[in-house]
């Protein structure tokens, strides 16, 4: 009966707040009876509140009408029951501008001035050299001394830094700062660079990802074909190359060749005087804004109201969910959900606040459903913008608010303790170490406070429906929280959360961490596959062969120029001609195995990026190719190669400058250039490599861009041993990978390094028990998030010529019979494949797809003893591997031996 | 309804008016008004069993002015389950704290909510001995832990646990032969003298609590404070011991006894070792000729005569622990028990070697078990038993277990003897498993007696959102069944959910049955 209540009044009324729309206005006359008819039993229930005014039961109706939903007026109609208001902090992008002008500063032209300005408040500060030769990737000079203006400030050798003056000469224009450099038409410098520096802040303001330049002189040949004296001829070059520059603001990256057409124009000479050129710009300016979620017991016991009043200027949308227990995993509530509400991704819910009527912010009420523990959400306010509660997500517990139910009856029945048991309840914390004996008193005195307070209820007579879903809230308040310090003091990752993440569906369902989950890998390459420079024709020659074994998706090595022939040295990202072959060839390699229906993944580097160029220091910094990127793309922290970015997110890879991916423009350029393999090669998706060297969350970010059928990443790390025994329990290898997926937001899987290890032992050293953790499941990544784990037991490092860390020698087939038969996704190396192993490996694969293994599959491990290890999977194929006995016993369930080798046997139903 | 007290502890029963009762039915608790004060006595002797576990829960009684003696009746057919949750082993730190504290106090209140009777704490003697002098013993942060269940409306039911004692709790494997417990072994005294002042300063550190507060004390009798020998390893996580165990009789001490009771029994040559032809701990029955079921030397007089000898030793070593503590206890009003273990596996085959190597001689035929319950029976103890939650079918087939009909064979015993039962389950249920429903059927069964049941244990994984769900609809399923329609508030919904509700369902058709 109270569900039906509430429905009708968002439905309904929610559109009321635009009283033009009359036909919903009709509508309105059928409430009142509507609600009456249902408050009615209600009445007698709960003795008469006031909540049996039908005009008081819609708060919702007044805050829609309301231009601006006061909350204190809305107080009066329900009550709140929880309100916070959280300070969103953000950067505001303010569009400026960055002008050049360069004039004549003597009549016979021999002395010139350079004024470069900026209209956006701030300090800046120009920093800028000079180049000699306008050659790519030469490095600055300090610019001649007398061209220096007051105030400048040699930096290094290489740089100055002149302060902008506040200007007043041009204020029309708007020009807040400027410099002025005053220099002689005969200097002999070929560039003039720069980037702005804004002060307070430290940020520095380039184009496009590099310094802005102005060409003085050319030292191309054919700049004297032009025409004119030498010293002339410099200027309009440069005047030219500067309105270039502008033109295709905001389109792609500049690209040396742009720039350089710009000689190509005859009309400069008309274009020599009062030339000005402009650059926008913009500046991330902090901004505040505030944003209040109270929530309300709604008269619709099933559910809570929850508000969002904010003052953010423009759209703004409410990216939420909620949750059911402690762990805050986002969940879809059950509809019905607010008007213009969309299902993202079926992960979570966006609903756009209306604006409103004063125009200063927005607002919106979602009805949530009680048995939520709390509401999560982000704000997202465009495209790109994404609010946060300080790097986490928005909380609103609701669950908390079982006062809610009672605090009606409070009145009744005047009880005050009530209110303070439920204060100490919430500001608990987690807080696992000892606690003194004093500490413990506190506890006790708060748990008779609550004892008597459950007393006093009951003695009150209190005992009404809403008493006791008060009671069981705070009973499941109380649990989530003794759960929360509970693990928290203990190691490790908590299964459950996973768990909830892998809803047993047989269903396809395609996302990128999975593939439609009943994919089978072949990695197709080894460490030499380089050698013979057409790798890409041998491997389409066997494509067939590889369906026919039963593959669905195929890994190729990495297709850049490299420093190293392997591949795993980029340098220009978008040249595509490899060791292995050349671009067209690789086309035509993925044209191939999409015609016999495998899956192509590209193997990218994004970890670190070779560089074509030393800075002036020696150092390799600067890259060039389309990407021409320089020391501001590559991370801080990293002492051989001088970056000048952020802080690495990740591990560091010392051979390379690893790339700093927390700037904007280099993950723009990296989505820019996965899009471009998708688009030109045709690349279903991704094998990542070294993602230890970066956070997860920008790989999920590079996913979500370029939306791929599977992605798997290299997380490899070593386990844990002691005294050079492998230790059993290998949670915490286990837990990393895991934390890594999570960061991608499980938009990838990952090589499940813990069990190649720990078969490593069980298999190398005859000990079996190993294959199952503490609490029977298996004890790799397959057994906590087996969907997101591709299993292996070989890859071009671990083994091939490399041999970094080989499977015990013989027992390759066993880790097979173990991996192929398991859930989790299973990859086969390639050695492996074209070996004498490949009938064994092939009827192990004919095993998995006519069974339908999947990645998602359930294992019930049967035996784990020091020579024999046995399982069973989705109750149709079981498994034995060591040297051990084991038959699968004969009783309702017919089995069949399927495949078996030395020291394993495969069963099936039959 | 539950006045009557047996043995010796009558004389307590005369002091009952010091206990607060923890309930004394509902009429005389303070609720007024509504329909709650129908929910009485006379409802609860209606339904047979039980009205109280849950009863408490929702609506929390009030025990604190009645005046009755908590103390127990011997007639297991009025007295309801009391339900208990047993606190993480490691609760009690080092001086005098308390581990995760505020999520203990959590817990507790969780579950008074929820309608649980009692908690039931393990007591090391490791760490309640923390310093080397013997006579010292800190019992700081036991007394908080008891203090907070009492804050909380909880009950204790307190373990003493003499294993684990080399100050490092946990490591259960440790625990002295019990061929030593008369012999001066430590620093010149005898362990039992050391047991015995163990339990002293227990009973004088919480003198105020017994009845109250602790209503029970279990004391350990061998690892793991089951009563048996240490024939198969420690159990750790998930990995099941599946082997057939090893006898344990080959220290000096026990060598002597046996050498001793051999010449006795004018076989000499009897005496000289243990079995030679018994298989190893991981091994399986078949592996060597001891345990074969057809042709097995278990059946030959030398195994006779070597079995009633080390079966009669453990039987000895619990009557002599139990002994200690019904001599100390045995004036308070609460209830002594100690723990058997439930060896079930390869209980299908005849010679039963699980149960045989750790010390209980209860082959094919032969009831190892009356024997034991005879001790507890004449010690006033009840006898703690786990496993309750295990189902055969859920158990390997290779190892040839059977949980269900070990646990009925011990619990006959029990009635047998007039001794009563304290259930506890073997490791935290998980959802799909029958095992919540089989700890109902076994809790609940009308000739059961099952007089409390302890859930082990609170930790991260009971509050976890895979299992607290489980727990909290097998409580109130507990509860709702003992609350007829007409005391449940009177709307459309119900207080239950409906899974709860329709397990509650399930458990009105089995009493039925």
């Amino acid at each position: 009966m109270s569900i039906v209540r509430l429905k009708p009044i968002l439905h309904h009324l929610l559109p009321i707040e635009n009283p033009r729309l009359s036909p919903r206005e009709l509508r309105r006359s059928e409430l009142p009876g509507s609600i009456r008819c249902c408050s009615k039993p209600r009445v007698s229930v709960s003795r008469g509140l006031r909540r049996s005014d039908p005009l008081r039961s819609l708060p919702i109706i007044r805050a829609g009408v309301a231009p601006t939903p006061s909350l204190t007026e809305d107080d009066q109609a329900t009550e709140v029951v929880y309100s916070e208001t959280f300070l969103l902090k953000r950067s505001q992008a303010v569009e400026g501008k960055v002008s050049v002008r360069l004039d004549a500063a003597e009549e016979d032209g021999s002395r010139w001035r350079l004024v470069i300005g900026c209209n956006l408040p701030g300090k800046w500060i120009l920093h800028w050299g000079v180049t000699y030769h306008d050659e790519r990737g030469s490095e600055w000079d300090q610019p001649p001394p007398e061209m220096w203006p007051p105030e400048s400030v040699p930096i290094k050798d290489y740089a100055i830094e002149t302060p902008l003056k506040t200007s007043s000469s041009n204020p029309e224009e708007q020009v807040l700062h400027e410099v002025q450099i005053d220099f002689d038409s005969s200097v002999q410098i070929g560039a003039i660079h720069f980037v702005l520096k804004e002060e307070e802040t430290g940020a520095w303001f380039q184009h496009k990802g590099r310094d802005f330049r102005i060409t003085l002189r050319d030292t191309f040949k054919e700049e004297s074909s032009l025409g004119g004296t030498q010293g002339f001829s410099i200027w309009p070059g440069a005047l030219e190359q500067i309105s270039t520059l502008l033109k295709p603001e905001g389109s792609s990256p500049m690209t040396q060749e742009t720039l350089r057409g710009g000689r190509e124009a005859k009309q400069w000479n008309s274009r020599i005087a009062g030339l000005y050129e402009e650059f926008s710009i913009s500046k991330e300016e902090p901004v505040q804004n505030l944003m209040t979620v109270t929530v309300r017991k709604s008269n619709d016991t099933e559910k809570k109201l929850v508000q969002f009043d904010t003052d953010i200027p423009g759209e703004v949308t409410v990216h939420w969910g909620v949750c059911k227990d402690d762990s805050k995993k986002w969940e879809i509530p059950p509809t019905p959900h607010p008007p213009a509400t969309k299902l993202f991704r079926s992960k979570a819910l966006q609903t756009s606040l209306q604006p409103k009527e004063n125009g200063r912010g927005s607002w919106g009420i979602f009805p949530v459903a009680q048995e939520s523990l709390g509401l999560l959400f982000v704000l997202k306010l465009d495209k790109y913008t994404w609010l946060k509660n300080d790097g986490t997500d928005f909380y609103i517990p609701l669950i908390n608010v079982s006062g809610s139910s009672t605090s009606n009856s409070q009145e009744q029945i005047g009880n005050k303790q009530m209110d303070s048991s439920q204060g100490s309840v919430s500001t608990e914390e987690a807080k696992p170490v000892v606690k003194n004996i004093e500490y413990t008193h506190e506890i006790i005195s708060e748990i008779r406070n609550l004892v008597t307070d459950i007393s006093s209820k009951n003695g009150k007579g209190a005992n009404t429906k809403e008493a006791q879903e008060s009671i069981l809230e705070e009973i499941e308040k109380l649990a989530a929280e003794a759960y929360k310090i509970f693990r928290s003091s203990a190691l490790g990752f908590v299964e459950e959360t996973v768990s909830h993440a892998e809803p047993s569906k047989p269903a396809v369902q395609i996302c990128s961490g999975t593939g439609s989950g009943y994919e089978i890998l072949c990695q197709g390459f080894n460490w030499e596959s380089h050698k013979s420079g057409r790798w890409f024709l041998e491997l389409g020659a066997k494509a067939e062969e590889l369906a026919s074994l039963g593959f669905t998706v195929i890994w190729l090595p990495p297709p850049t120029e490299s420093v190293s022939p392997e591949g795993y040295m980029p340098k220009d990202l978008y040249n595509l001609n490899s060791r292995y072959g050349s671009m067209e060839e690789l086309r035509d390699l993925v044209k191939r195995f999409h015609e016999v229906g495998i899956k192509v993944l590209g193997d990218v580097v994004l970890n670190h990026r070779c560089a074509h160029y030393k800075n002036q220091n020696g150092i390799w910094n600067i890259f060039g190719g389309r990407l021409n990127w320089d020391d501001r793309a590559i991370v801080a922290d990293d002492p051989h190669f001088h970056g000048r970015g952020n802080k690495s997110s990740g591990d560091h890879f010392h051979a390379a400058p690893n790339i700093d991916h927390s700037q904007e423009f280099v993950r723009r350029d990296l989505k820019e250039w996965l899009c471009w393999l998708r688009e030109e090669i045709g690349y279903d998706g991704w094998r990542l490599d070294f993602v230890r060297g970066f956070w997860g969350g920008y790989v999920k970010d590079y996913l979500e861009a370029t939306e791929p059928f599977f992605a798997v990443g290299e997380y490899w790390d070593s386990l844990s041993y002691t005294y050079s025994e492998m230790d059993y329990n290998q949670d915490a290898h286990r837990q990393r990978i895991i934390d890594w997926i999570n960061a991608t937001n499980g938009t990838a899987g990952a090589f499940d390094v813990t069990t190649k290890g720990i078969l490593h032992s069980a298999l190398g050293r005859c000990e079996y028990w190993r294959l199952s953790d503490q609490k029977g499941k298996p004890p790799g990544v397959i057994g906590w998030w087996p969907s997101r784990a591709v299993t292996f037991i070989e890859n071009h490092d671990t083994g091939s010529t490399q041999g970094h860390w080989r499977f015990p020698s013989g027992k390759e087939m066993q880790g097979y019979a173990y991996t192929l038969t398991h859930p989790g996704t299973p990859a086969v190396f390639y050695d492996h494949i074209f070996s004498h192993y490949q009938p064994e490996i092939s009827r192990l694969i004919s095993v998995r797809r006519r069974q339908e293994i999947h990645c998602r599959s359930k294992i019930k491990i049967i035996k784990a003893e020091r020579d024999v290890y046995a399982a069973e999977i989705d109750e149709k194929v079981t498994v034995k591997i060591g040297p051990g006995h084991y038959e699968p016993p004969n009783g309702p369930k017919n089995w069949v031996l399927a495949a078996e080798g030395k020291d394993y046997k495969v069963w099936e139903t039959s | 309804m539950e006045a009557v007290l047996t043995g010796p502890k009558v004389a307590a029963a005369a002091k009952g008016g010091a206990f607060p009762a923890r309930r004394l039915g509902f009429g005389e608790s303070v609720r007024v008004g509504s329909g709650i004060g129908r929910v009485g006595f006379d409802a609860a002797m209606r339904r047979n069993r039980a009205i109280r576990v849950g009863a408490g829960g929702f609506r929390a009684e009030l025990v604190k002015k009645t005046n009755e003696s908590p103390r127990k009746t011997n007639s297991a057919q009025t007295g309801p389950v009391e339900l208990f949750v047993g606190l993480p082993m490691d609760v009690a730190s080092a001086r005098g704290g308390v581990n995760h504290a505020k999520a203990i106090a959590a817990g507790l209140r969780a579950l008074k909510l929820l309608g649980a009777y009692g908690v039931e704490l393990p007591i090391f003697w490791a760490a309640a001995q923390p310093d080397a002098d013997p006579a010292q013993f800190d019992w700081a942060s036991h007394a908080a832990l008891i203090e907070m269940a009492r804050a909380a409306g909880l009950r204790v039911r307190a373990t003493l646990c003499l294993h684990g004692s080399h100050r490092r709790p946990g490591h259960h494997e440790e625990y002295l032969s019990f061929a030593v417990d008369e012999l001066p072994v430590l620093g010149g005294r005898k362990p039992v003298e050391a047991f015995e002042d163990f339990f002293r300063s227990f009973r004088s550190a919480f003198a105020d609590f017994f009845g109250s507060t602790i209503t029970g004390i279990t004391v350990s009798l061998g690892p793991n404070g089951e009563l048996r020998y240490p024939s198969f390893p420690p159990v750790t996580g998930g990995h099941q011991f599946t082997g057939v165990g090893e006898f344990q009789c080959y220290d000096k001490y026990m060598l002597a006894q046996l050498k001793q009771h051999a010449e006795q029994s004018g076989q000499p040559l009897w005496g000289l070792s243990g079995p030679h032809d018994a298989p190893g701990y991981n091994q399986s029955p078949d592996s060597t000729n001891f345990f074969r079921d057809h042709g097995g030397s278990w059946e030959t007089p030398y195994a006779d005569f070597f079995l009633s000898w080390y079966s009669q030793q453990l039987v000895n070593h619990g009557d002599r622990i139990l002994s200690i503590a019904s001599n100390i206890f045995g004036e308070l009003p609460v209830e002594i028990s100690g723990k058997v273990p439930l060896l079930h596996w390869w209980r299908g085959t005849r010679s039963r070697p699980a149960e045989l190597t750790a010390g209980f001689y209860n082959t094919d035929g032969r009831n190892g078990y009356d024997t034991v319950a005879k001790m507890f029976a004449r010690n006033s103890c009840a006898m703690v038993i786990p496993g309750m939650d295990l189902l055969d079918r859920e158990q390997p087939r290779e190892l040839r277990c059977s949980p269900e009909s070990l646990l009925s064979e011990i619990v006959g015993s029990c009635g047998k003897h007039g001794v009563k039962v304290l259930g506890e389950n073997s490791s935290l249920v998980r959802a799909p498993a029958g095992g919540f429903d089989q700890i109902k059927a076994n809790i609940s069964a009308g000739n059961s007696k099952v007089e409390s049941f302890t859930y082990n244990r609170m930790g991260a994984e009971f509050f976890s959102p895979e299992h607290w769900p489980q727990f909290t609809a097998f409580m109130r399923s507990m509860v709702h069944e003992e609350m007829d329609s007409d005391d449940l508030p009177s709307n459309e919904k119900g207080m239950l959910s409906p899974s709860a509700g329709s397990a509650s369902q399930k458990e009105r058709e089995m009493q039925a049955v």
